[in-house]
């Protein structure tokens, strides 16, 4: 017992936090030092390299030019393995052992939504950039910003608009997988359709994470005879779908969801991806043949010669975008730079990007949806492309924030 | 259910059911040997997977991969088993089950840091368009996964009955300490039963990466693997190939018959009714256990 | 009287409440989640390294009682101190369910039965979303005494701490106590425990109805002191990490585990400089033990205590 107790009395060094400086915290003469969290290790770490990566990037770009009024910004970036315990543990240590002025979350969902409550009692400004989790941005809070990724429910609307308008598809098909992400994606778009357009789905079928065989559910949807399949899940299970459905003999369009609009999807389902259709968060894609995007690539690839296959990705150029507009904010602060100067300059912003390779941003005092702009993309001869299409309707969701 | 839907479920569920037989099998070999089950055996067809994947980009030609698979296979199992399960064989055996675990998640995690999390695929040696027979559509590459979990199974029946070695392992799978008596080398047995299992396991990864495309997830197969395993009872050739065959039949099926909520849900309940009512699976045959 | 290990708890208690005074609330979250690594460990360690017996499904029994106790106060407002105690009760029901058929089997075949159950458990999960939120997790509201009288954070720690210090008192009083004799027979050999009239079957199912109720109170406060749960949290990685502290520390040691679960929850901190490889690390550290340290850093201060005393009773001698 006595050595138990020595144990714990040990572990538990006393880490007295700094006192509260009179300023505003982890702002001084001549730096700004953020925090940042997101998952490098476990099941998700694809997400956090590339959002840590990215925003690196940008703030290399942010120092490089001068800084902001003068400031360096510095940056704190803790692993959440994708555990909402971690995430937690990440942003209490941010907040109080580092004394971080703001926070920039390229974490997941539940790891992002682990730390909110938290977030919102200590006040700091928290930054989402990948996390679509609906409580980000409702109900509303001050201190917490939504950039680049966007509603679900915006995800709904433009599917459903493009799939009855662009193609006049009457018969659509639903595939979705019985996860968080792939199901709201299914729900919201029925639910849109059904609203917008009065279609119901001809067929609507759900798989599991990590399914090999899709033939049960491709021959339901076989059976509707549809004029598109909309399929929400991962580019893996996509992959297999996309070659099963072409050996079922079933040759109708796929639609993606906007999660699988990634040069993963075309790595994976190779041929079989050549004219699916789906929605991007960002104008182009790596390896898409933009001038500017190949510019953007051989600067992160100066930065990081040694990435792994798959690198640059999507989430790279979220995050990439994210901290340009979060270091905009910073700069429309002023040199006074607080929390509520922050949040103010971030509510200032409207339409602002750091170039062709990101979408616009836009923020106000009544919501902090950053991006309800997502583009359509296709694939031709391996690569993602934009198409031609500007959607019509007002977007219902900032509604119910008047 | 048409006729036409349920030969085409049945084709799609012993496609699956292939892959499930060939990691069940490569699950069976060690523990008939060494009573060692590898929880790590699913990273071995990851594994597999990845070295196909890099050969390929060679350009070398698809049966100079599938040797190289197959050597590359045998030797990591052959070092694995020397290096990090012999010196624990006589331990407690959870110590050498949380290692085989450990094994395999040290694979993956390896994998992961170099190869990073995004698919790949490769393709199949005979091309990806179907073969129509009679109205139904095959795919190749699941055909020809079909056949070589035959030539397979049928290498190593005939294995354990005629050679030297196969004799020499049943032997040890009855009793180590008679067998040792005897004269048999049991850590040469011991030594070849982990470089086929897991040569058997890479070359599962060859075969399925055509067909479910390669990830540092599809070491997830080791579950179905397991059950299959368990429905063959854990000690017999054939069992292990019915079994994994069942696993996928069962798969495809339920999916239609009580809908995909209860779809995952179906093999692990299988696998614990047999476990409480059959412990020896449908095929085995109660073993003493390993003092 | 009381008895030493009873006057020794009492003096954790004291220390660590004080320190709770000292700390600040990230210090305070870490020591929380050491805590419940420990009550998890200790659990883990009475059935694995004392009754022999293989779980790889213990964090699904974190999983019933974060999500039991989650409910309880989700829908029904009830106090953490009747919620606990009830998913507590829930996961050692449901433990001792499946220790009826894992009481006959052994070895590997308890290993998958484990493995089937924690998928099992995964699946229900995921798939009952209405009432767990599945794969999206579930919000846990802020722990109350009475209706809304919330705990505050260092009232929250102190819960946390008296649990953890009673988890190790009863430990290991359980183990002193001719049950705990019991569990320790039936490991080293079933049938001398059952020759000499040990009740094999029912010592094997009661130490798993036991680890679950450590695990039921673990998952209760993790759910409290997170206030955020997901299925992810109790899947396989869990139940490894958990098997890792008792390896670590030392199988069958109630010092074993707390020594393991403390120093492992604390390694994120040590590995931060190599973070990106700290999964590769963690798994390696469970490999070496396994390989070199069977019995556990525990087995460092026996050894150095056993020399110690050797030491000293051949100075006396002189």
């Amino acid at each position: 017992m006595k050595r138990i107790l020595s144990i714990l009395a040990g572990a538990a060094v006393a880490v007295v936090p700094a006192m509260a400086a009179a300023q505003q915290q982890g702002v001084t003469a001549d730096t700004i030092k953020i925090g940042a969290y997101g998952p490098i290790t476990g099941p998700a770490a694809y997400i956090g390299l590339a959002g840590r990566d990215g925003m690196n990037l940008a703030i290399k770009e942010i120092n490089a030019a001068g800084g902001i009024n003068g400031r360096k910004i510095t940056v704190v970036f803790e692993d959440d393995a994708h555990s909402p315990t971690r995430a937690l543990a990440a942003v209490k240590k941010l907040v109080e052992q580092d004394q971080v002025f703001a926070i920039m979350s390229v974490a997941g969902s539940n790891a992002t939504v682990g730390t909110i409550d938290y977030v919102r009692d200590k006040g700091a400004v928290m930054y989402v950039s990948i996390a679509s989790a609906p409580p980000v941005t409702w109900p509303f809070a001050r201190n917490l910003f939504r950039g680049g990724t966007t509603e679900t429910a915006r995800y709904g609307e433009l599917y459903a608009e493009y799939l009855a308008t662009n193609a006049k598809n009457k018969r659509i098909a639903i595939m979705h997988g019985r996860e968080e992400y792939p199901r709201n994606e299914g729900d919201a778009t029925v639910d849109k359709l059904k609203n917008w357009f009065q279609i119901d789905p001809v067929a609507r079928v759900e798989f599991n994470i990590n399914d090999k065989d899709f033939t049960s559910q491709l021959i339901q949807v076989q059976k509707a005879n549809p004029d598109v399949i909309a399929f929400f899940g991962n580019p893996a299970e996509a992959a297999i779908a996309m070659r099963q459905a072409r050996e079922l003999g079933i040759k109708q369009p796929f639609f993606v969801g906007s999660n699988m609009v990634d040069p993963s999807l075309v790595t994976a389902a190779r041929a079989n991806a050549e004219g699916v259709t789906g929605f991007s968060l960002i104008p182009f894609l790596p390896g898409a043949n933009s001038p500017e995007m190949k510019q953007w690539e051989a600067n992160w690839r100066k930065e990081y010669p040694n990435a792994p296959a798959g690198r640059p990705n999507n989430f790279d150029l979220l995050a990439y975008g994210d901290m340009h507009v979060l270091a905009e904010g910073m700069r429309r602060a002023g040199k006074n730079l607080t929390t509520d100067s922050l949040i103010k300059g971030l509510e200032g912003i409207k339409d602002y990007r750091v170039g062709p390779v990101a979408t616009p941003r836009t923020f106000s005092d009544k919501h902090h949806i950053g991006n309800l702009t997502l583009v359509p993309m296709q694939v031709k001869g391996g690569s993602w492309e934009p198409v031609q299409w500007q959607s019509k309707r007002q977007s219902d969701i900032l509604s119910r924030y008047k | 259910m048409t006729a036409t839907l349920a030969f085409q479920l049945a084709i799609a569920g012993i496609s699956v059911g292939s892959i499930y037989a060939l990691v069940a099998l490569a699950v069976v070999i060690p523990f008939k040997a060494s009573g060692v089950l590898n929880f790590g055996q699913g990273e071995m067809v990851t594994a597999g997977a990845y070295i196909a994947l890099v050969l390929t980009t060679l350009a070398l030609p698809y049966a100079v991969v599938f040797l190289l698979v197959v050597l590359v296979g045998a030797i990591g199992g052959i070092v694995i088993e020397r290096a990090l399960i012999r010196p624990i064989i006589r331990a407690p055996e959870f110590t050498v089950v949380i290692a085989t675990f450990a094994i395999g998640l040290l694979i993956k995690g390896a994998i992961q840091l170099r190869f990073g999390d995004s698919p790949a695929a490769i393709d199949g040696p005979f091309g990806m368009d179907p073969l129509l027979v009679a109205g139904l559509r095959f795919n190749p590459t699941s055909v020809w996964i079909f056949v070589c979990m035959l030539l397979v199974t049928f290498a190593v029946i005939a294995f354990f009955k005629y050679t030297r070695l196969g004799k020499a392992m049943r032997a040890v799978s009855i009793n180590a300490e008679a067998a040792r008596l005897m004269g048999i080398r049991v850590e040469s047995v011991w030594r070849w039963a982990w470089g086929i299992s897991t040569a058997i396991g890479a070359v599962a990864g060859l075969l399925v990466a055509p067909v479910i495309g390669v990830n540092p997830e599809i070491g997830t197969l080791i579950l179905r693997g397991l059950v299959a395993a368990v429905i063959g009872g854990f000690t017999s050739v054939p069992g292990a190939i019915i079994g994994g065959l069942a696993v996928g039949l069962i798969e495809t099926f339920s999916g239609v018959i009580v809908g995909s909520t209860f779809k995952n849900l179906v093999p692990f309940i299988i696998l614990m009714l047999l476990l409480v009512f059959r412990p020896y699976g449908l095929f085995g045959v109660a073993v003493a256990k390993r003092v | 009287m009381f008895s030493r290990q009873t006057i020794i708890a009492f003096i954790a208690l004291v220390l660590l409440a004080a320190l709770g005074l000292y700390v600040g609330t990230y210090t305070i979250y870490l020591l929380n989640l050491a805590m419940i690594a420990v009550i998890a460990a200790v659990g883990l360690n009475l059935l694995t390294g004392n009754s022999g017996q293989i779980s790889l499904s213990h964090s699904s029994f974190m999983a019933i009682g974060a999500y039991v106790s989650a409910l309880l106060s989700a829908r029904y407002g009830v106090p953490f101190w009747a919620a606990i105690p009830t998913a507590a009760a829930v996961a050692a029901l449901i433990g001792a369910a499946l220790g009826f058929p894992a009481s006959r089997l052994h070895g590997i075949y308890l290993a998958l039965a484990t493995l089937g159950f924690l998928q099992i458990v995964q699946i229900v999960i995921e798939e009952f979303a209405d009432i767990t939120g599945g794969v999206r997790g579930m919000r846990v509201p802020k722990p109350a005494w009475f209706g809304a009288m919330l705990l505050n954070e260092y009232e929250i720690f102190l819960v946390v701490a008296v649990s953890c210090v009673f988890a190790v008192w009863s430990a290991t009083n359980i183990l002193a106590s001719s049950y705990g004799r019991d569990m320790n027979a039936v490991r080293l050999s079933p049938h001398a425990a059952q020759a000499l009239g040990v009740a094999v079957a029912r010592v094997k199912l009661g130490a798993f109805a036991l680890s679950a109720v450590y695990a039921g109170v673990a998952g209760g406060l993790l759910a409290m002191v997170v206030g955020f749960i997901d299925p992810i949290e109790f899947g396989v990685s869990a139940a490894l990490r958990q098997i890792t502290y008792i390896v670590v520390g030392g199988m069958g040691s109630v010092a074993g585990s707390v020594i393991g679960a403390v120093v492992l929850s604390g390694l994120p901190e040590v590995l931060r400089p190599v973070r990106e490889y700290s999964d590769v690390i963690y798994t390696g550290i469970l490999l070496a033990f396994l390989l070199f340290m069977p019995h556990g850093l525990v087995s460092i201060w026996d050894a150095a205590r056993l020399s110690l005393r050797r030491a000293l009773a051949r100075s006396f001698a002189k």
